[in-house]
């Protein structure tokens, strides 16, 4: 991008560059894993998936500022994408990945009609509720193989690292979908609902429409990083597709990284995987502790995320500052 | 555009009444009255913001309220609010540039175009100083100046301001005025709520006064001015009264004057 386009601020609303470059840089030297540290595959195909679940809530948490506390119900779904997929003989992740993103997005379209109406909190309510009713019908439905799950066909393990390529792929597909977006007139869209909806369909947006393909994106997203996960798992059961932490852990990453960020989600992820992984060896249960203290600290200190926080000029004061303008 | 019958009831109170004008193309209506009288509300029914209790507002063949409210600026009809509302976290130029975008030729425009588009509107209406910094961090008159920029983004053929004057010293009221014409001149139609009576005058061809929900009067700004019920509305009943009182006062004593002249007693 020439300077003279950047002049005129087309630089979009994809938050800091700096961060950005790291976290593209970051996301190369994930590539060699497999080859680099076999050991660890397992460990970094889960934070990838983490990865692009951060990025599909950023779309409709971040970016269109609809806090959702259902984005679960999209990566379970994708995950049973895959798994019905293979009930069927049909072990292909394209497939897997193309039947999840369309079984998604259309899905939380038609959620999206009804939900997408509320906001704030009742937003949250609203979608967790949708999560918690599709887990409880998934799980007594035999066609989803009710709470006994299904088996998902794999590859032999000498070939285990298509997987892992997989899940980077569907990470990497996250990064550039948000990145498009924020560089578009629809990111600009998603955040002008977020400043102010009344203002916003003053400017010929559409609130509804913005909103649902939002959610779509986000939901495809999810779904996505679902069914590569199945695929990487072997098998699906109701408490590991709609498992909490596939929940709570991408809203929690996505806010410490900074929400509306191309960034922010990916620093997020990276960072409190690793600290979760580390902690949950040594102290098992207790680092879900460690969590909760993040999400204090970081709406009290850091309400703009890390990725904000590597943009900032002028040291503490200006945070100090900034800080005191954001609680006013 | 034809304004009809137009009332507007909020719970027990009936905010308008029975009001009814014509908007000429290209013409500038001033539209005037006192605190309360239901100016802004007639701005909200106009840019379909509310839809009227009774009456209609039909602008290109449509009426307003059945509109949706994001397809009125398509219609070309576009509006600034007297309570600014800023994207806080864009800055000043992508304000604009969400106008430009997604407006009425916004479709026909690339997301380059819409920046292009919204850098032109901030050199026009004097913002382009400060046209990288987050809107939160303008003044009031700036966030006046960007609410008219992002109005003209829409590529208005109406363009609806509720004072957007307010606050601004004389100079800037001046340049406030003279952007007005410039943008009237060049064929959009102007519909002006605005507090300071001279600003008004000087623009207005036609003035519309509203007191207690109801329109007292219409016409030219000397005439409507010079009406008994905009005085009345303005300054009270018991000013008129009194002013009255003093004609009368005035007349008895001419008479006076007529039947006994002073120099025939002297």
């Amino acid at each position: 991008m020439s300077t003279a386009l950047r002049k005129i601020g087309l630089g979009g609303i994809t938050g800091n560059r700096t961060a950005l470059f790291i976290s593209l840089g970051l996301m190369v030297l994930l590539l060699l894993v497999p080859t680099v540290l076999p050991g660890y595959q397992t460990l970094f195909r889960t934070i990838l998936c983490f990865v692009a679940l951060a990025y599909g809530w950023n779309i409709i948490g971040g970016y269109t500022g609809y806090v959702s506390f259902g984005n679960m119900v999209f990566f379970g779904l994708g995950t049973y994408c895959a798994a019905l997929l293979s009930a069927r003989g049909i072990d292909n992740l394209f497939a897997d990945v193309g039947l999840a993103v369309v079984v998604n997005a259309a899905f939380a379209a038609v959620v999206g009609f009804p939900v997408l109406r509320l906001k704030g909190h009742y937003f949250g309510i609203a979608t967790l509720g949708t999560a918690l009713a599709v887990t409880d019908i998934v799980g007594n439905l035999d066609i989803f193989g009710g709470t006994g799950g299904l088996k998902v066909t794999q590859v032999d393990e000498a070939h285990f690292a298509i997987y892992y390529y997989a899940a980077w792929l569907v990470a990497a597909g996250a990064i550039a979908v948000t990145f498009l977006v924020a560089r578009s007139k629809l990111g600009y869209a998603f955040v002008a609902i977020r400043e102010n909806e009344d203002a916003a369909a003053v400017l010929g947006i559409s609130a509804t429409k913005y909103k649902i393909i939002a959610w779509a994106i986000s939901a495809a997203i999810a779904g996505a990083a679902g069914a590569v996960y199945a695929r990487g798992n072997g098998f699906v059961d109701p408490s590991i597709a709609f498992a909490e932490d596939f929940n709570v852990y991408p809203i929690v990453m996505t806010i410490l990284g900074g929400t509306g960020t191309v960034a922010g989600p990916f620093v997020g992820a990276l960072i409190l995987s690793g600290v979760n992984e580390t902690l949950g060896h040594t102290f098992l249960k207790l680092h879900s502790l460690f969590f909760g203290a993040v999400i204090v600290l970081v709406v009290l200190l850091l309400p703009r995320g890390l990725v904000w926080l590597i943009g900032l000029r002028g040291g503490v004061r200006t945070w100090i500052k900034s800080l005191q303008a954001y609680k006013a | 555009m034809r304004i009809s019958d137009i009332g507007m009831r909020f719970g027990g109170l009936w905010a308008l009444s029975e009001v009814s004008f014509d908007v000429e193309r290209g013409s500038v209506v001033g539209l005037i009255g006192p605190n309360g009288s239901g100016k802004t509300t007639l701005m909200n029914v106009i840019s379909g913001v509310y839809k009227p209790t009774t009456g209609e507002v039909r602008y290109a063949g449509k009426r307003i309220a059945d509109v949706p409210a994001y397809d009125v600026c398509h219609l070309g009809i576009a509006r600034t609010f007297q309570i600014v509302k800023p994207f806080a976290s864009l800055s000043t130029r992508e304000n604009v540039a969400v106008g430009a975008m997604y407006g009425r030729n916004g479709a026909k425009r690339s997301t380059r175009a819409s920046f292009e588009r919204a850098q032109e509107l901030l050199e026009i209406v004097g913002l382009a100083r400060v046209a990288d910094r987050p809107a939160a961090e303008l003044t009031i008159p700036d966030r006046k100046r960007l609410e008219v920029a992002k109005a003209l983004a829409l590529d208005p053929d109406v363009l609806l301001l509720d004072e957007v004057m307010a606050g601004l010293n004389a100079t800037e009221v001046e340049e406030a005025l003279e952007l007005l014409r410039d943008v009237n001149r060049r064929g959009v139609t102007l519909i002006v709520v605005e507090h300071l009576m001279k600003a008004i005058v000087s623009i207005s061809t036609t003035i519309v006064v509203l007191a207690e929900g109801r329109k007292i009067a219409q016409g030219a700004p000397s005439e409507v001015l010079a009406s008994p019920q905009v005085i009345e509305a303005y300054l009270g009943s018991r000013w008129v009264k009194r002013q009255e009182q003093l004609k009368e006062i005035e007349a008895q004593r001419a008479e006076a004057m007529r039947i006994q002249p002073p120099e025939a007693t002297a």
